[in-house]
């Protein structure tokens, strides 16, 4: 397959340079399953094969793109695309700057992140998995929704500036497990991340939902008093939080667009907490890496905030050309995120519920429906959701009803951090709108921040 | 193609398939733009072909897609034995609302196809947009047009056969400035229904040029502008943001399949439960909601869904009390059944999928809101003691029930004594949904309404966009918690 996908991308390259055009070739295919669960049933289950290409012609100062979504046996559409591009480029008009086009100076091909066994899954397998983590929890009132989520990416490059091409296969699998009360309206979950089949762990599924599910048919839920609260946030709200301030907190171009929480002035300076070290790790497997960016750039670990201090920014290519600075290696459709762990031993949930506490500690492991309210302020605002816990200070444990958090990205991960935990986890952030682009973010199981507003509380779930 | 189709239904039929259905992509095309301060930042074209296939069997629903249409049966193959493991793990099985069996089509309303206009033509729009908000006071200035073309063909095992041709133009030019203390904010435009047809003729020189100086006034108005207070007073909400507010807390509340359990893995469930309907006091009197697909000329109006069922206007509350929800095929029979009595009666035809490449589930029409009795803007606020009138969508955050939100707004008009004001920058409020919706208490008349287009409602797993609409007049609610 991969000599078919370069072949031809060779046979695309050859064309345009016949007819003088400049161009860059995107190739991306995916085979994707899901199994898609809910009322204890499977509601849909669904598996997709396509093969997008994105032809980028280019002009001097002039550029145009064209994209489809096709198969391996229409060599000649795509032929009719770089045409298509190419004549639009025409209609364009000039940038007022030089865009780059990639020079591949060596041929380049990552399959290190594939793994066979779980590309090629089975629907039986993935069932026999939730039927194991799921065995037991199950009622007629407390049922099981979730998704098993799993496939293949295949990304390839080449352009008219040399023959090199660039390669790379992935696998990976994302699972959530939510069990949800049909009259009392709670929600519990339990995720898992996998870029190879011997990641995927049933029974820890199970045992997280287990240990949830108790605690929330044995106590009766509350509403909690508006207020300051010392908050526990878990691996799935850390990572939405770190998702969002991939966004709005380190990347040149959302900056120099006004859509930043930092300034260039404030790097190599304190911006969080000295806890906080931020890296993007494409060395860490377990975050689907890129080794090489778009632009050929071979990507080694890339310090972001180091010990609270602000490292600098990423540069995609296209905004380091509109903004005379370096690209960083981060023309890519996912960065790999790290945060470093700290020095806080509690390896899971029950192992934090049974910790000794001062006072007491809101645990919130998942935050729903976040949004930037305030980009410049670093302002989010998002709801509890799935299995939050009143941890009391006399050792016994709550469950509160869903709350709204609004608050800055410089507070929560700012003087207000407390600690990390020495614990790491895998927060699998991906979405499957668009092309496939499993994307991981490597983190502490739980993080906890002192003296944050709950600024609502829900009467109910 | 349609015979190849029909006959690879007709062969899962013969294995066992209680239900089947293709819908088949010819050709879907699309168009993006966006300029940015002045660079052309994106030209881009795209086409897409391809094959979804949805089978059931055994009352469990398997689906298969492609964009390599040569392998037809392999294809057929593989949703049906996806369909196979699912009923392997059946606790509802599913059933089909009773439709009858058409073959008809419906085409969206234009006059120029925008895949006809020259690019250099769009181009020189945009570039005449973009000067156009090149002023003191804007610092980024954006402005961009999506255009998609599709024709879908659709034909099950019932006897359906469906052709739809579908044009969609989504503009919009938008401002940014920072104020004194550096923070960053923006005013912008998007049109929604402004004629009888959705073309490139709807790129109306005057109506943009009008509104990019007005954006520019405001956002220059913003910039200067004291905070937002915290306070609970009146909220007057303006098209550009209740159109939002009726999505998120009306439109995907209502949805029945979230209802129902079968979101609750992302999207959420609502805080709406069967014994509701005919029972909830969801607003005011003053409120009355309706799914619309029979209106025209809208995102929410595509003829047939992707259930092949006929659009319809549905009540979703009538006066206040909760009479209806956006439905489909599948969810009715279960609804029904599990309230055991009939709540709905057949589906709504709001079964709908965003490609080829997924599995319709139910997706807004129009969700509408019917313009009231309150008069005029200007009459609202006459009859206001102390508000803020909002407007703008700035970022939206919703309770995974839909039963709390929190909005801010680019732009918001304090209100004292029956007059406005000054303008307030940093403007957010929040609330709890049917408390929210019980303060409704004016209801601008048809002066006030408008259809506004959303291009992006994300839902379902595989994840889906959606486009649809909101027609909307302004509306006044008390007792509202803001600049939170
Ligand atoms: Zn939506």
């Amino acid at each position: 397959m991969k000599e078919k996908i370069l072949n031809i991308l060779g046979e695309l390259r050859q064309y345009a340079i016949n007819k003088g055009i400049s161009a860059a070739f995107f190739y991306h295919e995916e085979d994707s399953y899901l199994m898609r669960f809910a009322n204890s049933a499977i509601s849909l289950n669904t598996n997709e094969h396509l093969v997008r290409l994105e032809i980028t012609t280019y002009d001097g100062r002039k550029r145009a793109e064209y994209q489809m979504i096709t198969d391996l046996n229409q060599v000649e559409q795509m032929k009719a695309g770089i045409d298509t591009a190419a004549e639009m480029m025409k209609h364009t008009q000039p940038l007022s700057y030089d865009p780059t086009i990639p020079l591949y100076t060596e041929t380049y091909a990552d399959e290190s992140s594939y793994d066979q066994a779980l590309a090629q899954l089975s629907n039986e397998e993935k069932l026999a998995y939730f039927n194991q983590a799921a065995e037991g929890l199950e009622t007629g009132e407390i049922t099981l929704s979730g998704i098993f989520s799993s496939g293949t990416n295949i990304t390839a490059q080449i352009n008219t500036r040399s023959e090199h091409t660039q390669y790379f296969k992935s696998s990976d699998a994302q699972v959530n497990l939510v069990l949800s009360h049909g009259a009392q309206k709670w929600e519990i979950l339990a995720e898992q991340s996998a870029q190879q089949k011997a990641d995927l762990d049933p029974a820890a599924v199970h045992s997280e939902l287990a240990f949830l599910s108790h605690v929330y048919t044995t106590t009766v839920p509350q509403q909690i008093p508006v207020g300051t609260y010392d908050i526990v946030l878990g691996s799935a709200a850390i990572g939405d939080l770190l998702d969002l301030m991939n966004w709005i907190g380190f990347s040149g171009g959302m900056m120099k667009r006004g859509f930043s929480f930092t300034t260039q002035e404030q790097v190599g300076k304190p911006v969080f907490s000295e806890k906080f070290t931020l890296v993007d790790d494409p060395t860490r497997r377990e975050t689907f890496p890129y080794k090489r960016d778009v632009s050929g750039i071979e990507r080694k670990p890339f310090p972001l905030f180091t010990r609270g201090v602000f490292d600098g920014y990423t540069w995609v290519q296209d905004d380091a050309d509109e903004y005379g600075a370096q690209p960083t290696g981060h023309t890519v459709m996912h960065k790999s995120l790290v945060l470093h762990c700290g020095d806080q031993p509690v390896d899971s949930l029950e192992a934090l519920v049974s910790m000794p506490r001062e006072k007491d500690l809101l645990y919130i492991p998942y935050l729903h429906y976040m949004n930037i309210v305030n980009p410049s302020r670093g302002l989010i605002t998002g709801s509890s959701r799935f299995g939050a816990l009143l941890l009391k200070k006399d050792g016994s444990v709550a469950v509160p009803f869903n709350v709204r958090l609004t608050q800055s990205l410089l507070d929560i991960f700012g003087e207000k951090l407390q600690w990390l935990s020495s614990t790491e986890k895998i927060a699998n952030t991906s979405m499957s709108y668009g092309a496939r682009n499993p994307k991981a973010i490597v983190l502490p199981a739980f993080i906890r921040v002192n003296g944050l507003e709950i600024s609502h509380s829900n009467s109910a779930f | 193609m349609i015979n190849e189709l029909k006959q690879q239904i007709e062969r899962l039929r013969n294995a066992g398939a209680t239900y089947v259905d293709a819908r088949w992509y010819p050709l879907e095309e699309s168009s993006d733009l966006t300029m940015w301060n002045g660079n052309l930042k994106n030209a881009t074209a795209s086409r897409e072909s391809g094959v979804g296939v949805r089978v059931l069997y055994k009352g469990a629903w398997g689906f298969s897609a492609s964009s390599d249409i040569s392998q037809l049966a392999g294809l057929f193959d593989k949703a049906f034995d996806n369909a196979r493991v699912a009923a392997e793990r059946v606790t509802f099985p599913v059933r089909l609302a009773e439709k009858d069996a058409i073959q008809a089509s419906f085409t969206s309303p234009n006059e120029i196809d925008p895949f006809t206009v020259e690019l250099s033509e769009k181009v020189d729009f945009l570039k005449e947009m973009d000067s156009l908000m090149n002023q003191s006071g804007v610092v980024q200035r954006a402005s961009g047009m999506t255009f998609m073309k599709k024709q879908i063909i659709f034909v099950d095992s019932e006897g359906s056969e469906i052709e739809k041709k579908i044009i969609e133009v989504f503009p919009a030019i938008q401002v940014m400035g920072v104020d004194a203390q550096g923070v960053t904010h923006t005013r912008k435009y998007q049109p929604g229904r402004i004629g009888a047809t959705r073309g490139w003729e709807t790129m109306d020189r005057k109506l943009f040029t009008d509104n990019a100086a007005r954006i520019v006034k405001e956002l220059n108005e913003v910039l200067v502008a004291e905070d937002c207070p915290r306070d609970t007073r009146s909220v007057i909400l303006l098209p550009g943001i209740m159109f939002l507010q009726t999505h998120e807390t009306i439109g995907h509340a209502l949805e029945l399949d979230r209802i129902l359990g079968y979101e609750l893995a992302y999207a959420g469930g609502s805080f709406v439960r069967l014994e509701d309907f005919g029972k909830l006091q969801y607003g005011s009197s003053k409120l009355t909601a309706r799914a619309d697909a029979t209106l025209p000329n809208t995102p929410g109006s595509f003829g047939y869904d992707d259930d092949g069922i006929p659009a319809q206007n549905n009540l979703l509350i009538d006066k206040g009390l909760l009479v209806g929800a956006i439905t489909g095929r599948q969810m009715v029979e279960e609804a029904n059944a599990k309230a055991r009595k009939p709540i709905f009666n057949g589906s709504g035809g709001a079964n709908r999928a965003t490609s080829f490449y997924r599995v319709p589930i139910e997706r807004m029409t129009n969700i509408n809101i019917d313009f009231g009795t309150d008069g005029t803007l200007d009459d609202i606020v006459k009859n206001t003691e102390k508000g803020v009138i909002l407007d703008g969508e700035k970022s939206w955050s919703i309770g995974s029930n839909r039963e709390q939100f929190h909005f801010a707004t680019d732009i918001g008009w304090v209100v004292e004594d029956g007059e406005v004001k000054h303008v307030v920058k940093n403007a957010t409020y929040r609330g709890e949904t049917v408390k929210f919706y019980n303060s409704l208490t004016a209801v601008g008349d048809e002066s006030t309404w408008e259809v506004q287009y959303v291009d992006n409602c994300g839902k379902g797993q595989p994840n889906q966009v959606m486009q649809l609409g909101h027609g909307v007049p302004v509306c006044r609610f008390d007792n509202v918690t803001i600049g939170e």
